[in-house]
């Protein structure tokens, strides 16, 4: 096993070779519980993460519980309406705080010594408090433990171990603007709705990433979903269809030819009603937002994702996906449903059936998806440890040419992929993780221009 | 709703159903998934019915205003049949062996032509060198035809918290 103290040089995670076009990913960045460690260090302790969204936490003094990069954590609306989040754990000797998933109040009690605290994080109530010599001071020291940086984007919450991150906007660079199209799909915004499907996969979370990124898997994986909507008279295709690297990590999958979008976009499945108000929605949203933010944000759709741990299917429907790496070879995955706040029901129950036709360990995609990277992840011990060199490498080169070129490249290709692991190889800082020989493009494409 | 009337028997409409022939039409619907037997068991089920799955934080919630697992209407569960018996649906290729367990049976009348059962089930899944353990609650709406029961609805609810690693759906629960 790869050793995370002591890189070898001689092993990198990446190699690229631009006299051949190739790309290539060291198979130990799949299951090296010493990259894991340094992952969780460099990566998950460093940058800013997907927490939840607003609406899970609608009203003061609501609480959700969730474990964050391995850290349990509590999400919640204090008193006064403010979003927070701190430890889930008691300041006096570590217990488990709240151990309900979720709830409504205004003090967490620790049943252990019944310390209490206000949602605020304030120290509420300790028992027999006079036996501490400090008073008041010791009071103080004993507030909830705050995760050291939250900011939230359009709904978007997002904390940060790192007291020292960069401010949200700065990361989320070009993603922020494409969390804003999806907030603007309706006038009043959107909302979480209840219904969490909680799974976990026995893969590497970059897998679970790739997978995301890649429209080169479309056609075979989902083999039996594109029969279906060929059958329902949808036509699929690839065609001139885009991922776009938006920098630091973040990536963007823009397509138009994999389905219709509910409200925007009709398709037959969708139904005759359905095309009557997808046909107004259509027409309130040009005239809201000028036909040509109306475009981009009605006429494609788009998986974003969001370095590290967020994923954004803006597909038929909207799921969001949040990515709990629990170990190399295991990954933990929550998805909610975005929908517009106001809809109407017979919208809302076409929209909650569609997303789910495809999406989740239920759907009739999504595990074809896991079954992918499940069999990766117990593929890829076929090569451990093998001298043979290059072997114990998996290949992203699809698309290299343009890179070259300096072209956008395609949805099919792996160029989104390739931009991914260069953000990775430098977030965890492997010194001489990448190996690059030939002539190297002086830049990348980044960002998407709008035109 | 009442708790069948005379023991062990419940009357919907003019016809009475034991629930020994409830306790048969669940084990046969066992045994057919078991032997991976789809056009069997979609013959099980009345037109227009419906499969469901809730999510495992369940509280009794409409799938219309929710998300869940599974939210089939009779369209989806036709299509998840026939990407079933594929070989193109990969995460069931090869398929998962199944192992079937029903009890506590329970059955109450829901409508003058239907009945509400209640059952618990585990079901064992193995695949991939894994052996994994379902365990949950059916709540299912029967019709109850002259030509014997059908699904209206058939629900599994899950009692896990979360679905564990490796546990999917992909298969009929
Ligand atoms: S550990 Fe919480 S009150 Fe003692
Ligand atoms: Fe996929």
């Amino acid at each position: 096993m790869w050793d995370a103290s002591q890189p070898k040089a001689t092993a990198p995670m990446i190699v690229e070779d631009w006299d051949r076009l190739t790309f290539r990913v060291n198979r130990e960045a799949y299951r090296s519980e010493g990259i894991f460690a340094r992952e969780r260090e460099a990566i998950w302790s460093r940058h800013w993460l997907y927490l939840g969204h607003e609406t899970e936490i609608a009203n003061p003094n609501d609480f959700v519980v969730r474990t964050l990069a391995g850290r349990p954590l509590i999400f919640c609306r204090d008193s006064t309406g403010e979003v927070r989040a701190f430890l889930n754990s008691c300041p006096h000797r570590g217990t488990v705080l709240c151990r309900e998933t979720q709830g409504s109040s205004k003090l967490f009690q620790c049943f252990y010594h019944a310390w209490t605290f206000r949602n605020t994080g304030d120290v509420a109530a300790i028992p027999d408090e006079q036996a501490y010599q400090a008073g008041e001071d010791f009071r103080a020291a004993m507030r909830l433990r705050a995760v050291p940086q939250l900011a939230s984007h359009e709904g978007f919450v997002f904390v940060s171990f790192n007291p020292d991150v960069r401010p949200l906007l700065d990361h989320l660079g070009e993603a922020a603007d494409y969390l804003t199209m999806i907030e603007e799909q309706h006038v009043g915004g959107m909302q979480t709705l209840p219904g969490v499907q909680l799974y976990s996969v026995r893969g590497n979370w970059k897998l679970a990433v790739e997978n995301a990124m890649d429209g080169y898997h479309f056609s075979p994986t989902h083999n039996t979903f594109v029969g279906y909507l060929r059958e329902s008279g949808y036509a699929v295709t690839d065609d001139d269809q885009y991922a776009y690297n938006l920098g630091n990590g973040h990536s963007l999958l823009v397509l138009t030819g994999h389905g219709g979008r509910i409200s925007m976009i009709w398709e037959p499945r969708f139904g005759a009603d359905e095309r009557v108000r997808t046909q107004a929605h259509r027409a309130e949203m040009a005239e809201r937002l000028g036909e040509r933010r109306a475009h981009y944000v009605a006429d494609e759709s788009h998986i974003l994702y969001v370095f590290p741990n967020l994923l954004l299917f803006d597909i038929e429907g909207l799921s969001i996906r949040q990515l709990e790496p629990v170990a190399a070879e295991q990954t933990d995955v929550r998805a909610w449903q975005l929908v517009p706040r106001d809809e109407e029901p017979a919208a809302r129950a076409l929209r909650m059936k569609t997303v789910v036709s495809f999406v989740g360990p239920g759907g009739l995609a999504t595990p074809d998806d896991i079954e992918a990277y499940e069999a990766v992840q117990r593929g890829i011990d076929a090569t451990a440890g093998d001298a043979r060199s290059g072997l114990d490498y998996s290949d992203m080169s699809r698309g290299m040419l343009d890179e070259v070129k300096g072209v956008q490249g395609r949805s099919i290709d792996e160029g989104a992929m390739r931009g991914f692991w260069r953000r990775w190889v430098d977030a965890v800082g492997i010194p001489d993780g990448l190996h690059s020989s030939g002539e190297r493009p002086a830049s990348f494409l980044e960002g998407r221009e709008m035109r | 709703m009442t708790l069948a009337n005379s023991y062990g028997t419940t009357t919907v409409g003019a016809r009475a159903v034991s629930r020994p022939e409830v306790e048969d039409f669940l084990y046969a619907e066992a045994d057919i998934l078991d032997a991976w037997r789809y056009d069997d068991w979609l013959a099980l089920f009345e037109e227009g019915a419906r499969y469901e799955i809730p999510t495992t934080d369940y509280r009794r919630w409409s799938p219309h205003e929710s998300g869940s697992f599974v939210n089939d209407d009779w369209d989806l569960l036709r299509a998840r049949v026939k990407r079933l018996k594929s070989r193109k649906a990969h995460a069931e290729n090869p398929p998962s062996r199944t192992h079937r367990l029903v009890s506590n049976v329970r059955v109450f009348e829901e409508s003058t032509d239907a009945l509400r059962v209640t059952a618990s089930f585990v079901v064992h899944r193995a695949r991939d060198g894994q052996f994994d353990t379902y365990v949950g609650r059916y709540e299912h709406l029967l019709a109850v035809t002259d030509d014997g029961l059908r699904f209206r609805l058939r629900r599994s609810i899950l009692g896990h918290e979360a679905l564990p690693a490796g546990a999917r759906l992909s298969f009929i629960l």
